[in-house]
């Protein structure tokens, strides 16, 4: 114990021997760790950005749905509405505990729009327009018009796209065409225009339509049925946790789905994206380990003389390893307190003041089904910012290895005769 | 591997100790086999390149042999590896160097007490041994100095405190009065020998100081690597 002390004694002494050193080493793994906890709060930022965004434009963090409506899809695979009590019951009672803040019935058809100058496949979606309000963001999204009305049974929200092909503006009237759930007939419906939207999504805004879940299923004829119960959650992280709840209470005939089975196009897109985060600060890493791993080595090797001089009096080769590894634990934990708390301070500058994208990008960018927004705000969590501070100090010290090894082993002893 | 009770302190058996240099072949030490016992003071001695310094390496297990066999308070030390050889410095063996070769980072008492330390004597213990020898050595009021605050003199008595402090049964000293002035020289060497006389240490030192020779009570002459002249220095020959 008491060789341990004069080793954490004499490690950091020598750390403090060649400040400028030690300060410049320390430093630049500092801004290393800072850099990369900046980096992945604005990955991690970006990426809840982008769940949020998908989750409000039609998405779900879990969704519940007839067995096999994912895979397979089919109007005809509905919740009935014994299915849609079990639900409501299950999030009743689990409301609190999930974090649950919202749970906004939807039907889903394909379908024909025309008008007298156009015709276009679209994709209808029936949902109750108060409910939505309260969490989408289609209403946002309205270039023109107004989003839908409880009862308003005639109104539609069309997209951009969907405007311009059948030449209809707010006000006009055109006539839907879909299958019916449970018959093989096409139905009809004359539907008034109440907005056009823009969501930024040309995909969806060339080919999707609001209508009220009331209008929705009587033109699909399902009764009290609905195609999917969307369950919003406080803490996206909470998703899986949930779905997997959810399929061992509502096990039979329904499925229920985290937001990463239900939008896999957006899950890749963040795996690689991260993946490729990764890639970069390992890189970033394995260049500053480098200059680490040479300071450390050079600091042994400029006190060769010295560590002759230990193995004369006695002090065993595992105690100058250990004085090596700790001379590279002081900097790595100097570097790790400066580096977190530069690194956290950068976090919380771009959490409130977030990193305009104008900046590198004149357009609204777009990708994986969701619309990425023109300010990204850093988002950190403590177990990024623990994890990346353990990796920054169990590296310097793997990286310490080779010169303690070269303290440890070195046979320098014609040394200690010159004067 | 220990033998009786007879078994001197140091013994060196036939030991050679080579250095290939390119294709040549070197001998820093041929052949050199001599006993010291407990207690005895023994300077030796030589012109420089005779050998001295790699036989106190030897003595001390920081350099191996050759061939020969080094044996110390009975044990061989070709069947020690590393850290055994550290420990037995570290248990038996004092070290005092031509250099000083102090810790620089430590002040002179934390460089006194370093070996009490690693030995694990309880702090206050340490603290009364070594304040009481650096005043032995003349340097109570100098105990927080850092080596670099020190004049050659006061380093090289640090460096003897430290060596001294564990009370080890064989001290090691390779030209310990070379960078001093003769005050200072001869100030040292009354202390070596007080410390002989009162605690039974066993002195060890290479020299080629008329000076110092004259106070040993045993010369051992290197000349090229071997052994000259082994010889008891009478008590009326001595300075």
């Amino acid at each position: 114990m008491q060789a341990f002390q004069i080793i954490l004694i004499l490690a950091w002494r020598n750390l403090w021997r060649n400040k400028r050193r030690t300060i410049l080493t320390a430093g630049v793994v500092s801004l290393g760790l800072a850099l990369l906890l900046i980096f992945l709060g604005i990955g991690d930022g970006s990426h809840q950005q982008m769940i949020r965004g998908a989750v409000r434009l039609g998405g779900a963090h879990v969704a519940v749905q007839a067995a096999g409506y994912q895979a397979r899809g089919g109007i005809e695979r509905t919740i009935s509405a014994s299915d849609l009590a079990r639900i409501y019951s299950w999030v009743q009672s689990r409301r609190d505990e999930l974090g649950i803040t919202h749970v906004l019935p939807r039907a889903f058809a394909s379908g024909l729009v025309s008008s007298a100058d156009g015709a276009s496949g679209v994709r209808v979606i029936g949902l109750e327009p108060e409910k939505e309000k309260s969490f989408s963001s289609f209403h946002e999204k309205l270039v023109r018009g107004h989003f839908l009305a409880p009862g308003d049974d005639t109104g539609a929200v069309i997209g951009e796209g969907v405007a311009r092909k059948l030449e209809i503006e707010p006000g006009e009237k055109f006539v839907l065409m879909v299958q019916g759930a449970h018959s093989p007939e096409i139905q009809s419906v004359l539907l008034r225009v109440s907005g056009v939207m823009q969501t930024g999504l040309e995909d969806f805004d060339q080919a999707t339509i609001l209508i009220t879940l009331d209008t929705a299923r009587e033109l699909f004829g399902l009764d009290d049925q609905v195609h999917q119960v969307a369950i919003m959650l406080e803490r996206q992280e909470q998703s899986e946790e949930a779905a997997r709840e959810g399929n061992q209470v509502l096990a039979g005939e329904l499925e229920v789905l985290s937001w990463q089975e239900l939008m896999p196009e957006l899950r890749d897109f963040i795996r690689i994206d991260d993946g490729g985060n990764y890639v970069f600060n390992a890189m970033f890493f394995l260049i500053i380990s480098f200059l680490v791993a040479n300071t450390l080595l050079m600091s042994v090797l400029e006190r060769r003389r010295e560590f002759a001089l230990l193995d004369a009096i006695g002090f065993t080769p595992a105690r100058r390893f250990v004085l090596v590894l700790v001379e590279a634990a002081w900097i790595a934990f100097l570097a790790v307190l400066v580096g977190t708390v530069l690194g956290y301070a950068g976090h919380l500058y771009l959490h409130y003041r977030g990193l305009p994208l104008s900046l590198f990008y004149s357009s609204e960018m777009a990708a994986a089904g969701t619309v990425i927004d023109p300010v990204i705000y850093s988002d950190l969590a403590w177990t990024r910012v623990v994890g990346s501070a353990l990796i920054v100090f169990f590296l310097t010290f793997i990286l310490a290895l080779l010169p303690a090894w070269r303290g440890a082993t070195g046979q320098d002893v014609q040394l200690l005769g010159q004067v | 591997m220990t033998t009786g009770k007879s078994e001197p302190l140091l013994r060196l058996d036939r030991v050679s100790r080579q250095y290939t240099q390119g294709e040549q072949t070197v001998y820093a030490l041929r052949d050199v086999t001599f006993t010291a016992e407990k207690g005895e003071f023994i300077a030796i001695a030589g012109p420089s390149g005779s050998g001295k310094t790699t036989l106190l390496n030897l003595c001390a297990g920081l350099d191996r042999p050759t061939e020969g066999t080094v044996w110390l308070n009975g044990r061989n030390l070709a069947e020690l590896n590393r850290h055994q050889l550290a420990r037995l410095r570290l248990e038996e063996v004092g070290f005092i160097f031509q250099a000083f070769n102090l810790i620089p980072v430590l002040s002179a008492e934390e460089n006194a007490e370093f070996i009490l330390l690693l030995r694990g004597v309880p702090a206050r213990e340490r603290k009364e041994k070594v304040r009481a020898l650096l005043k032995e050595v003349g340097l109570q009021g100098m105990e927080s100095r850092r080596p670099g605050q020190l004049s050659g003199g006061q380093q090289q008595r640090v460096a003897v405190a430290r060596a001294i402090a564990a009370e080890p049964k064989l001290v090691l000293a390779d030209e310990p009065t070379a960078n001093l002035d003769t005050e200072t020289a001869f100030a040292l060497l009354n202390l070596l020998e007080r410390l002989n006389r009162e605690h039974g240490t066993t002195f060890l030192f290479s020299t080629h100081d008329p000076r110092v020779m004259q106070r040993a009570h045993r010369i051992i002459r290197l000349l090229d690597g071997r052994i000259e002249i082994d010889e008891q220095v009478p008590t009326f020959n001595r300075g």
